[in-house]
């Protein structure tokens, strides 16, 4: 009964904002041709991921920055089958659109598709995956910065002299570039001493970690800081830190954050210390808003970076932060990226 | 049972001084093949208390148990179904599933533990009637009516929430905050450790999987229904010819395979603290490799329940082992299919030789 009222009110809500959505829509006609009449242009979302708290919200920030504008967006989900992912730009090119989103996919299947379709004159834009394309920008979260600034964090924390744990799977792109800023700090301090690596996507990740981070952990007993650069790692590293009674002794340092994520570091004496995010709504926003320039006639730049904001346990406690969205309003920064911002674009109400 | 008389046959048949070296050197063949495999597991254990540091002890045998614990249950299921010569895919999702179900009902409806436990053993069960049903009724093989049990579940699992993870203080669709919190019991589950000569030793979820473990033993060898079963799963029309009621079993196989399942998702939900998006492939193949690995035990050659128990230990030690060693995910990925095969030509060469002699 309570679901049906839920789902009910969830309709309300939603038709509710779309007739606030067409409003806004008509208010804005001082946009730049063609989008003085947002109601006639088409945009695609190509995926390739799909699955997961990231994607999800990362749809939520297109979908949220689709409506500011008022156009029309349409989804297209391959669910990790590159070759279907191809079929759908093609798909896509065949309904007629203005504008693709591709995210994420693989440069192999993805660039001749993605060369169709500028072809085709429709604008393209890519987030985190690389097809090889002048004529299409990057839209990227910076996933070396993402790494970097946990671990100038790790250092500020514990010194420039500990023995890490890492949990690292090779061969995941963004996972890679993270990488790249772990030896980077390893080989700035000499003093920083990795005596065990570990990691698996089998899922549920956190629960598979947590089975490897348990026997790290017991062969390495002098593990004090544990660099995770993932959060479903993280969770699996606490949750084994917390088996062993050792969260007092040991830091961990991540990349990523969702709303379970942050009451895992402010449960008591977590050692959960310190994670490293971009909003991947905001991510999803400044994909449709580079969009939006180029369908204009702007150039947003051949690569559009957001910037990843630092978020201690420190913080989270001392702003009694509970959720993604408490977040969001006491961090602007990472409410809103000022990226592929012009004067006229409409944001999402917040 | 018939390894053992198999060389005494050959006795028989043969002319006495032929037989005498030929039936010692069947009795070592057989004891290879009988205790081979528990060998190997020791080996393995005598090998990483050399080389890792850290791995003999009480307290990482311990959690070796644990984390088998949920593969060892969602293993015991299978077992079941593989007894009545079924399979069940459905499992690993059947446990993500219940994992979901538990974190909606104390996240979102704001439940207690105890209507949660009834909910996700309730659900456990339904799907595995469903299932039964599907077979015995429906007449669609047991593969393909528990695979498609497993998309249907992926994607059902997911509905309630538009595909996101679900924890304390989530936004829900309609905009509204899950005030829900997991209940302490519930959580302790999957969290507490009992005291046992060391303070915190063994985890509550070691515990469920050592019960269960010895409960689906006596029920498949002690008891006139256990070995019904094992009728059906040998000839199933021979054991219907004989009055056995092969669809009852069949479908109750399937809702045991279910129920554990979801204890297994319940036992995850414990230790996660939430209800976490996730497909469970790797949960079956994980139990299916290990109750496949228990054929080999004892030289059973059939689904036993002590077997997959060694089974799951062995994959247990084998990756908590390798992790303490520093090696990387695809060596344990290659080690562990690397001991399926062995176990399965253990298995499969032995009932050869079985039928052969006779």
């Amino acid at each position: 009964m309570k679901l049906v009222r839920r789902t009910a009110l969830a309709m309300v809500a939603s038709i509710a904002a779309s007739a606030t959505l067409l409003s806004g829509g008509i208010a804005n006609a001082d946009m730049p041709a063609p989008l003085d009449n947002p109601g006639d242009v088409k945009i695609a979302l190509v995926r390739y991921l799909s699955t997961g708290d990231f994607f999800q919200a990362y749809l939520s920030g297109v979908e949220q920055q689709a409506e500011a504008l008022g156009v029309d967006l349409r989804v297209f989900d391959s669910r990790q089958d590159a070759a279907l992912q191809a079929d759908m730009v093609d798909q896509a090119i065949a309904l007629g659109v203005d504008g693709i989103v591709i995210q994420h996919g693989l440069t192999e299947s993805m660039k001749e598709a993605a060369q169709r379709a500028v072809d085709a004159g429709i604008k393209v834009v890519a987030f985190d995956v690389n097809v090889e394309n002048e004529a299409i920008p990057q839209i990227e979260q910076s996933d070396y910065l993402l790494g970097k600034l946990a671990l100038d964090q790790a250092i500020e924390d514990n010194g420039t002299e500990w023995k890490a744990g890492y949990v690292y799977v090779p061969g995941i792109a963004p996972l890679d570039r993270r990488h790249v800023a772990w030896e980077e700090v390893k080989e700035a301090n000499p003093g920083i001493e990795e005596v065990a690596q570990m990691g698996t996507l089998d899922n549920p990740i956190a629960n598979s970690n947590a089975n490897q981070a348990r026997s790290v952990l017991q062969a390495n007993p002098d593990i004090t800081v544990f660099f995770a650069p993932y959060d479903e790692f993280a969770k699996g590293v606490k949750i084994a830190v917390d088996e062993a009674g050792l969260s007092s002794d040991i830091s961990i340092y991540s990349a990523d954050v969702s709303t379970a994520d942050i009451s895992a570091m402010r449960e008591p004496g977590s050692a959960w210390k310190a994670t490293v995010a971009t909003n991947p709504a905001v991510v999803g926003e400044v994909s449709v808003r580079a969009l939006a320039i180029m369908l204009t006639g702007g150039d947003p730049g051949a690569q559009v970076i957001v910037p990843p904001t630092l978020i201690t346990q420190g913080f989270l406690n001392e702003n009694d932060i509970k959720n993604m969205e408490d977040l969001s309003a006491n961090m602007p920064q990472f409410a809103h990226a000022d990226v592929a911002m012009t004067d006229w674009m409409p944001l999402p109400p917040r | 049972m018939s390894v053992d008389s198999t060389p005494d046959q050959t006795t028989g048949d043969g002319s006495a001084t032929d037989a005498l070296p030929q039936r010692r050197r069947a009795t070592l063949v057989d004891h290879a093949i009988r205790y081979g495999f528990l060998g190997l597991l020791l080996g393995l254990i005598v090998f990483f208390s050399i080389f890792a540091s850290g791995f003999a002890g009480p307290r990482s045998a311990v959690f070796i148990f644990q984390s088998v614990a949920i593969t060892g249950i969602l293993a015991l299921g299978v077992t079941c179904t593989l007894v009545v010569g079924g399979f069940d895919l459905s499992i690993g999702s059947v446990a993500t599933s219940s994992m979901m179900l538990a974190a909606y009902m104390m996240v979102i409806l704001e439940q207690s533990a105890f209507v949660t436990i009834l909910a996700c053993l309730a659900m456990g069960a339904f799907i595995g009637l469903v299932n039964g049903l599907l077979i015995v009724k429906t007449k669609v093989p047991d593969l393909l009516a528990t695979l498609g049990m497993m998309f249907l579940l992926v994607g059902l699992q997911r509905i309630p929430t538009e595909g996101r993870s679900i924890a304390t203080g989530m936004t829900l669709p309609d905009g509204s905050t899950a005030e829900g919190t997991f209940s302490p019991f519930f959580l302790a589950m999957g969290r507490h450790r009992i005291d046992l000569v060391l303070e915190n030793l063994i985890p509550v979820s070691v515990i469920f999987l050592i019960v269960i473990g010895i409960l689906v033993w006596i029920f498949l060898e002690m008891t006139r229904h256990g070995r019904l079963m094992y009728a059906i799963g040998s000839n199933e029309r021979a054991a219907s010819l004989t009055g056995t009621n092969v669809n009852k079993y069949k479908i109750m196989a399937y809702m045991i395979s279910g129920t554990l399942a979801s204890v297994g998702g319940m036992l995850l939900a414990a230790r996660l603290g939430r209800g976490d998006i996730a497909s469970g492939t790797n949960l079956l193949l994980d139990a299916v490799a290990a109750a496949l690995i228990g054929f080999a035990v004892l030289g059973a050659a059939k689904p036993n329940a002590f077997g997959t128990a060694m089974g799951a230990l062995f994959v247990g030690i084998l990756l908590q082992g390798l992790t303490m060693m520093n090696a990387p995910y695809y060596t344990q990925d290659f080690i562990k299919g690397l001991v399926l095969v062995i176990a399965l030509v253990f298995t499969f060469s032995l009932s050869a030789r079985k039928t052969g002699s006779h």
